[in-house]
């Protein structure tokens, strides 16, 4: 298995198939973009399955765009806990150049980077998401909005969050 | 904490006594049972002691550092105090980030005073690496009963250093192991001992250090030494200590310092030809040898640019005359044209053996794929086919640019590595390291690439290496080369930089470093040509192909290493210091331009090397090739030079003296002629030493009057200055006597901890 672009997914086996042809560069990204299906998605933090380390806070379980049996979870920027390994390479299933990513903690590869998207994969429908963890790689957590009684969900973070995609970029601790 | 007292200087008769422990070498090792002791630190449940198991399919089983900082580190604990002698890193069964790209291994008797044993990485891939440890210095073998090892750098910057499995093989035999610990308990003792003999004696304080040396029995140096200093700091008999350092000349006891000395290459260029005014012609990748008995050289074949040669070419040192022994050594029943072959020589029977050549282009019928061996018996002038398929014969393919060697003694001959070319046989096929027993007429494998004892150091093959063979140890010494990288799937360039010993008497592999570079010695590279000094114990290197650090491009550098094999230390002697056409015009009288695929020969009796010829590399013309003829002498400071200069330091002393009395007009008159008759005026350090000595005559006599009055304890009422001034003489003396002779190198005062 291997590669490339999703789709959301829904935590059930049903998968939004809607096409949606947006031009994803990154650059133009941003969350109003955002198909509404991906926006009603909850938000999940993503451990290392081997050392437990945090990999990523803003992660989203979704599904292959090539082969949608195989779901994974994605997310939209450099993970915090993870760096990039060896060189570029493609797979069968499309013409995307991704790269393996490690967990820092461990050093053991839990993903990958999509660092060149192939046409196919980006004229069909996907997420915008270039970093992606392997589903047996990871544990995955739902996040809590600021009242700690709903999952967190995309919509309701913004964009230049991703430049602080640190551990505590939620206001969790309060001085009261 | 103390620093630990280095482990070297040491007298003749007790270096001996411990020598003894070499026997050790022949005790079958076994694989040391250990638990861990300490570590930095650790993350998740990557535990050290799950080192301890090897388990390459499970991910977790690993000791991981929870920092990538200097501070990391394990310390194993063995069960009881061994003499350690390899290290083997397991691996993941997948390449990893964390994989230690670079590490230290420390050992000892207690965590706190560790040496090092080892500095050097890991690939990363999934092999098993096995690594030879430091055991002993300079003879003396050291148990350990801690060993600590240091990562410094993983694969992956940034991510934490893991090692999967450590097994670690060497002698615990408890029998063995207290002999070798009191040896080495006794040595420490001892040199405790003559550490305090040097100090008593170099600050004067004499009667402890007679009642010192009387008490333990222990003796600070060789008796010559004893005498030398008596003579000349005591007594000032500064004509004595000249005849003493005379007698030492005689019995060359300045060979150690004269190696040590830093030697001055002389190229000649050779402009000989035949009784015709005939030469070879300009030629690469051809083969010569040496019979340094009766001074002939040999050369066979070749490439010229275009073509493959079989000319045959005797050249006579004492006559400087070149002589075609056969144009075309097919037409004799010789071999056919070829190039990249090696030859050997057995300097007993007087016989040369050929073996491999390159195929152009490999026919699809394999017709023109012989396995031929042949041999050349020199005084009946007649060519032997020894094989026409040594595969057949249980020896190798058709290789090229592999090494073989002879041991006449045993009539052995030895081939290690070169490409093995055949039909379906891919590219990176190495052949590895046979055996050819001339009197059995029987090949044998001694070391397949592919196919090595588990857990011990591996001898890769390769091509464009160097092999020679010490017929004194039995050993053979195998470095550089060319290989591809087995693991990554891109074929990348791998030149090396790597030294073997293969130990024939016990088919035992030593690894002697994986990288020279890394511990200050020549670049990574092929194609480099090696000849050996076995009586000054040094090979010599000249360089071919090197690869470039900063471009994919291979440079080609004429530089001349000297490796000395006792003190396992790379020293440079000579290097072109430009290159390309132009500059190499300039020079072509001077010195060889710059090459590779050139042959280097070396005659041990007459200590010359010969280079002939080989490719510069033209880009322009990349079909040229060179047939220069070159003489190489390696100049060292000889037993005359080396008294000179002693004389001028001890003569200057006893001007000084002469100062001192204030009798100026004698030490004028010395200084005019016993002193200057010892220098050598064309120095100009030396000269200017001398030039400056004349101010000693206008010394005041005051102040000498004010030193004299503190005699200092004993002998013949020496001032404290002068006996200070004769100390400093002798220990500069010291340095023209081998080590083994002499008091010891460091100083007491430098163990007090200034922490």
């Amino acid at each position: 298995m291997n590669s490339q672009n999703v789709l959301p997914s829904n935590s059930n086996t049903h998968h939004n198939r809607n096409h949606h042809y947006h031009n994803l560069s990154r650059s133009s990204y941003n969350n109003n973009s955002l198909h509404s299906s991906f926006k009603s998605k909850s938000v999940c933090q993503l451990n290392c399955r081997y050392c437990q380390g945090v990999l990523c806070r803003r992660g989203m379980k979704a599904i292959l765009l090539a082969d949608t049996r195989v779901e994974l979870y994605s997310t939209d920027a450099a993970p915090i806990g993870v760096q990039l390994v060896a060189n570029d390479y493609v797979t069968r299933n499309c013409l995307c150049q991704i790269r393996d990513v490690a967990c820092l903690g461990c050093g053991n590869v839990v993903g990958y980077h999509v660092t060149q998207p192939c046409e196919v994969c980006m004229s069909a429908c996907n997420n915008g998401h270039f970093w992606m963890f392997h589903n047996d790689s990871v544990r995955a957590k739902e996040r809590m909005d600021s009242t700690g009684q709903k999952p967190l969900l995309w919509a309701q973070l913004s964009y230049h969050d991703k430049a602080s995609n640190t551990y505590d970029d939620e206001c969790e601790i309060l001085c009261r | 904490m103390l620093p630990t007292i280095q482990l070297n200087a040491y007298n003749n008769t007790t270096a001996t006594k411990y020598m003894d422990n070499n026997n050790m070498s022949l005790l079958p090792v076994e694989k040391l049972k250990y638990n861990i002791h300490a570590w930095s630190s650790h993350s998740a449940s990557y535990h050290p002691k799950n080192i301890m198991v090897n388990k390459p399919q499970d991910q977790s089983s690993r000791w991981s550092s929870n920092s990538n900082n200097h501070m990391q580190y394990i310390t194993i604990k063995l069960d009881k105090m061994s003499v350690v002698k390899t290290i083997t890193f397991g691996k993941y069964h997948k390449v990893h980030v964390c994989n230690l790209k670079e590490f230290k291994v420390y050992g000892g008797l207690s965590p706190n005073n560790m040496i090092e044993l080892l500095h050097s990485g890991l690939k990363n891939d999934c092999e098993t690496e096995t690594f030879t440890l430091k055991y002993k210095s300079n003879d003396i073998v050291f148990p350990c009963l801690y060993i600590k090892i240091v990562p410094l750098v993983a694969w992956g910057t940034n991510f934490n250093f893991s090692i999967w499995y450590v097994e670690l093989k060497g002698h615990s035999q408890q029998n063995v192991v207290e002999k070798i610990y009191d040896d080495y308990i006794s040595y420490r003792e001892n040199e405790v001992i003559r550490l305090c003999l040097k100090h008593f004696r170099q600050r004067c304080y004499l009667d402890t250090f007679n009642s010192l040396q009387q008490l333990s029995n222990i003796k600070l140096e060789d008796q010559l030494l004893t005498d030398l200093h008596t003579n000349l700091v005591f007594n000032g008999d500064f004509d004595t200590t000249e005849e003493i350092l005379y007698k030492a000349s005689e019995r060359n006891l300045f060979n150690d310092y004269i190696k040590e000395c830093k030697c001055i290459p002389v190229w000649r260029r050779i402009t000989a030809t035949d009784k015709n005014g005939n030469s070879p012609y300009m030629r690469g990748g051809h083969q010569m040898c040496i019979d340094s008995e009766l001074g002939k050289i040999y050369m066979f074949g070749g490439w010229d640019g275009s073509k493959n040669l079989n000319d045959f070419w005797e050249y006579d040192e004492n006559l400087e005359e070149w002589t075609c022994l056969s144009p075309d050594t097919s037409k004799d029943g010789g071999p056919s044209p070829r190039s990249c072959h090696r030859i050997a020589f057995d300097s007993i029977n007087k016989q040369i053996y050929i073996l491999g050549y390159f195929i152009e282009s490999p026919d699809p019928n394999g017709t023109n794929m012989e396995n031929d061996f042949w041999k050349y018996d020199i005084p009946s002038h007649r060519w032997i086919k020894l094989s026409s398929n040594t595969a057949a014969n249980g020896g190798p393919g058709v290789i090229y640019d592999h090494q073989m060697v002879i041991e006449p003694k045993s009539q052995m001959i030895y081939v290690f590595g070169g490409r093995t070319q055949a039909k379906n046989i891919s590219e990176d096929s190495y052949s590895g390291l046979y055996s050819y027993s001339i009197k059995e007429d029987k090949w044998r494998l001694l070391r397949s690439d592919v196919n090595q004892p588990e857990n011990t150091v591996q001898l890769k093959s390769r091509i464009g290496h160097s092999m020679l063979l010490n017929p004194e140890t039995n050993e053979l010494y195998i470095f550089a080369g060319k290989r591809y990288k087995d693991f990554s799937s891109e074929r990348k360039k791998n030149y090396l930089s790597d030294f073997y010993i293969y130990r024939i008497d016990d088919d035992y592999v030593i690894e002697v470093s994986r990288n020279y570079t890394m511990q200050g010695g020549p670049d990574a590279g092929f194609t480099q040509r090696a000849t050996m000094d076995i009586e000054l114990g040094e090979l010599y290197m000249l360089s071919g192909l090197l690869s470039d650090r900063n471009s994919n491009v291979d440079t080609v550098k004429n530089i001349l290493w000297m490796y000395n094999i006792k003190k396992n230390k790379w020293t440079k002697i000579y290097q072109n210091v430009n290159f390309g056409s132009e500059y190499n015009n300039r020079i072509s009288d001077k010195e060889p331009c710059t090459r590779f695929a050139s042959q280097l020969v070396y005659d041990t009796k007459r200590k010359v090397q010969y280079l002939f010829g080989g490719n510069p590399g033209e880009m322009s013309d990349p079909c040229l090739r060179l047939n220069d003829f070159w003489e190489l002498k390696l100049e060292r400071p000889n037993n005359n030079e080396i008294l000179r200069k002693a004389k001028f330091h001890i003569r200057k002393q006893k001007y000084k003296e002469i100062c001192n009395t204030g009798d100026y007009l004698q030490a004028l008159k010395f200084l005019q002629t016993n002193v200057s008759e010892v220098v050598n005026h064309n120095d100009e350090n030396e000269s200017k030493e001398f030039r400056e000595l004349t101010q000693f005559l206008f010394h005041t006599q005051k102040s000498s009057n004010t030193n004299n009055n503190e005699n200092i304890q004993g002998r013949n009422n020496i001032s404290a200055s002068v006996y200070k001034e004769r100390t400093e003489l002798y220990e500069f003396l010291l340095k023209y006597f081998p080590t083994s002779m002499k008091e010891p190198l460091e100083n007491l005062v430098d163990l007090v901890p200034m922490s």
